[in-house]
């Protein structure tokens, strides 16, 4: 009897003691970091260097798991759904926005909402870039925007694919110079890369350190940026709100964590990731993917966020569902 | 001319010292490996490994990540030949003729030739990739959408020399794999298709389950079906190597697969798994005895072995001269290039004449590498054959769902490859062939977007695809293809009933009594 009384104490003890440790100890085991994206892209090349970075803060391993599939929506919901004990966490692209707006569009069973997750840090956010094939005429926007008046759905431009971040950029282009391009979608960054490469389309906005090497061997011609501020390493290049169109786009990433995190868990994780986007290997790291940090803490990456947020869903409306045309 | 010496005399520098070497050697290990298992591919070993690269240099990733890919088309044939089980997708055409060839004690001789076959499509292509890089790449760009899609429409005309049996039944299978090619996203606009509810629907069902399914799975369930447990093929060393005409029968396979693989290799978009469907037909097209064809013709596992080794260096010509991916797995290798700080691009070759020539220098070396790794193990392998069957296909079949399920990590896969190797099976049962869904499913989302992207491109006009030269050619070679196979339907007008298949089961019989 006593050694049962005893064995019950010692449990309940062991018990409370491992409730009061899960939450000062954290983390007492490895921390996954949900990349939706394949081995590679934009998501897993920053997923790698800020998780090494967040390991040296926390002196505990943590680990990158890609989880792809379906445009990112399985990694998405997957962590979405995970226990909210600050184990699981997502590093994602702004298609994080995009995916519960298009199952909207299209009456679907939404794979996750946006509020099954909270923001803990930006990470980078990179302006798209507006590159014409070289071997067109025209020298800027406005050139550009007076010869894509006068054939509205002639000028041709590629993307990632539909609904895809490249293919929202564009399509803010389009709404704010009132232009009408002819959209040919791809399989990817790197196929709509080869396809205005090729001449196949004439326009295309990709990210900056993935046309760069092609505008300096003269293949593609830059005609302005989306961001708020110039590129770095293009600094000629003029953005699209000097040029006096109030569009912005930015390819970021960020982490998130799954709501219902305890409030002390999502701190500390705000902190650690505070100090390991100074970690001098992260940025080393991130230098080399000519990719620069662009750090928020939580409450304005919310802000940031919601406003991305909201500028893409009006996007995704503006372009509807797609009806199959009838030819003529 | 010396000056491309001068740089491989730099490149080799590069690719002998002993950090890339060991690395090299490394990546070729793994890469054949990762083509013995089935269901791991390529790009799942590119993609797991590429995270431990982040430590070395550039030319030291790229090698290693390199070796894992051709590695990879090597050990993919070892499967396939002795089990039937396509260790990647490429190596689909293989299980035909290899594993009938296992049957009648030349599983040796199989082994050996794909290696060998791989050896030599290896190194030749990467002559062809050092002197011809960048004017290749340029050429390679200028296939847009409608030029693909006459190239895959030429794939699919492929077919009908692809049949051992009935056409009709050929054409049905080809096109339920066509069918089950349109379940996903659709990508011209977005709406989900067949997906019943399921997420992981979304992005197509994976070649690798179905191959796995339709050609391991279903085996497995053939020979448990077997009222008798089929005999255990003891091979005798002398019967290893392949005997003279062997070897001569395979040199012209060997030779035409290396073309053909590094020609469908460099466009981009195109794989690896295309060019052994190619190099399968034509070989069977240009063969005096077609006939033995998917009963253990040598020139059957030549020809396709050989190409999609040749289609991987194919492959690397729009990466290096261009810094584009031309598929998925360059792609990764492109990311492994920018994580090092080397931007890809047209500039490479110039701005990084180490990387390249290393690069280059490191392939020959690896091929090397990979002859010296795969022949001795032949013995080793066909030994495989000598475990009993109630321990090897319990074995297989539980490596089979280990790695369909490590390739996307998905419990949906491992599902569907049970339902392809149950359909394998009743299909086998009623005389169907299975690897025109294999081919099916490979060109269905391909054949869709480009058709679609090019109708995009003309707003809808079809003389896009006969007013574009490159096009135009290919749709007449296609043409020319489709009546040539149609040639026997008009001069043996008498014997059309064999090819609907009507009197094609006698025939079929008779050659499994032999």
């Amino acid at each position: 009897m006593r050694i049962r009384l005893f064995v019950t104490l010692l449990v309940l003890i062991l018990a409370l003691s491992y409730w009061a440790q899960a939450q000062e100890k954290y983390p007492d085991r490895p921390i996954t970091v949900v990349a939706p994206f394949p081995p590679g892209g934009v998501a897993d090349l920053t997923a790698r260097p800020v998780a090494a970075a967040m390991e040296k803060v926390l002196r505990n391993p943590v680990v990158v798991v890609n989880k792809t599939g379906a445009a990112g929506a399985v990694g998405m919901s997957y962590v979405a759904n995970s226990k909210p004990d600050g184990y699981t966490l997502l590093l994602s692209l702004s298609s994080i926005s995009i995916i519960p707006e298009a199952d909207k569009l299209f009456n679907r069973k939404p794979a996750y909402t946006m509020d099954q997750l909270v923001p803990v840090a930006l990470i980078s956010a990179d302006p798209t870039i507006f590159v014409v094939n070289a071997q067109h005429p025209w020298k800027s926007v406005k050139e550009f925007v007076e010869d894509a008046k006068k054939r509205p759905e002639q000028i041709s431009f590629s993307s990632s694919g539909v609904y895809g971040t490249l293919h929202m950029a564009t399509e803010m282009l389009m709404h704010a110079s009132g232009i009408k391009l002819k959209h040919v979608p791809y399989g990817g960054a790197g196929p709509a890369l080869t396809a205005i490469l090729g001449g196949h389309v004439d326009t295309l906005a990709s990210g900056p350190a993935v046309v760069i090497p092609h505008i300096k061997a003269g293949k593609l011609r830059p005609l302005a940026g989306w961001g708020a501020k110039r590129v770095a390493s293009l600094p000629d290049v003029p953005t699209f709100k000097e040029l006096g169109y109030d569009i912005e786009f930015y390819i970021w990433a960020g982490v998130f964590a799954p709501r219902g995190t305890p409030q002390p868990l999502l701190k500390k994780l705000r902190d650690t990731l505070r100090q390991a986007v100074n970690e001098p290997d992260f940025k080393a790291a991130m230098d080399k993917l000519q990719t620069p940090v662009a750090y928020l803490d939580a409450p304005e990456f919310q802000k940031f966020w919601d406003k991305d947020a909201k500028m893409l869903a009006d996007a995704i409306r503006r372009i509807g569902k797609l009806e199959i045309k009838e030819v003529k | 001319m010396l000056e491309t010496l001068q740089n491989l005399y730099l490149g080799f520098s590069v690719a002998l010292s002993p950090v890339v070497l060991f690395y090299a050697f490394v990546g070729c290990v793994i890469g054949t490996l990762v083509g013995v298992l089935p269901g791991v591919g390529p790009l799942a070993g590119i993609s797991l490994l590429l995270p431990a690269t982040f430590g070395m240099d550039a030319t030291t990733a790229l090698v290693m990540l390199a070796g894992i890919y051709y590695g990879a088309m090597y050990g993919g044939s070892t499967t396939s030949i002795l089990m039937r089980i396509p260790g990647e997708a490429a190596s689909v055409m293989t299980c035909i003729d290899g594993y009938e060839m296992t049957k009648r004690g030349r599983a040796g001789a199989a082994l050996a030739i794909a290696a060998v076959g791989s050896y030599l499509a290896g190194t030749l292509s990467v002559v062809v990739l050092m002197f011809l890089a960048p004017p290749l790449a340029n050429f390679a760009l200028r296939f847009g959408p409608p030029e693909y899609f006459a190239l895959l429409l030429l794939g699919l005309l492929v077919l009908a020399y692809m049949s051992t049996g009935s056409m009709p039944k050929s054409l049905a299978m080809a096109a339920f794999g066509l069918l089950l090619g349109m379940i996903g996203i659709d990508p011209m606009t977005g709406f989900f298709r067949f997906h019943y509810g399921l997420v992981e629907l979304g992005d197509g069902i994976g070649v690798v389950p179905v191959a796995v399914g339709l050609f391991g799975i279903s085996e497995i369930l053939l020979t448990a079906g077997q009222p008798t447990p089929p005999k255990v093929i003891k091979p005798r060393l002398r019967e290893l190597l392949p005997f003279r005409e062997e070897w001569r029968a395979s040199f012209g396979p060997i030779g035409r697969g290396t073309l053909l693989g590094f020609l469908i290799g460099i466009i981009p978009g195109s794989a690896h798994i295309i060019s052994s469907f190619v190099s399968y037909a034509v070989e069977k097209r240009l063969s005096k005895h077609p006939e033995q064809f998917g009963h253990g013709a040598v020139e059957g596992v030549a020809g396709p072995e050989s190409a999609n080794n040749s289609a991987t260096s194919g492959a690397f010509v729009p990466m290096l001269a261009l810094g584009v991916p031309s598929g998925p797995i360059p792609a990764v290798m492109l990311a492994a290039m920018m994580i090092h700080g080397i931007n890809p691009g047209p500039l490479v070759i110039k701005e990084q004449p180490a990387l390249f020539w290393g690069f280059i220098a490191s392939m020959y070396v690896g091929n090397v590498v990979l002859l010296i790794l795969n022949l001795p193990m032949v013995g080793l392998f066909v030994n495989l054959l000598r475990i009993p069957y109630p321990l090897l296909y319990p074995a297989i079949l539980i490596f089979a769902v280990l790695g369909v399920y490590a390739v996307n990590g998905s419990v949906v896969d491992v599902w569907i490859m049970a339902v392809m190797g149950v359909l394998g099976y009743l299909l086998r049962k009623f005389d169907f062939e299975t690897a025109p869904i294999v081919l099916g499913l490979v060109l269905a989302p391909m054949l869709e977007m480009s058709f679609r992207q090019s109708l995009r491109m003309s707003d809808g006009s079809y003389a896009i695809f006969v007013s574009r030269p490159i096009a135009l050619i290919m749709l007449m070679v296609g043409l020319a293809l489709l009546l040539l196979s149609l040639r026997p339907v008009f001069t043996k007008a008498m014997d059309w009933r064999r090819s609907l298949g009507i009197e094609g089961k006698t025939s079929l019989g008779e050659e499994k009594k032999i």
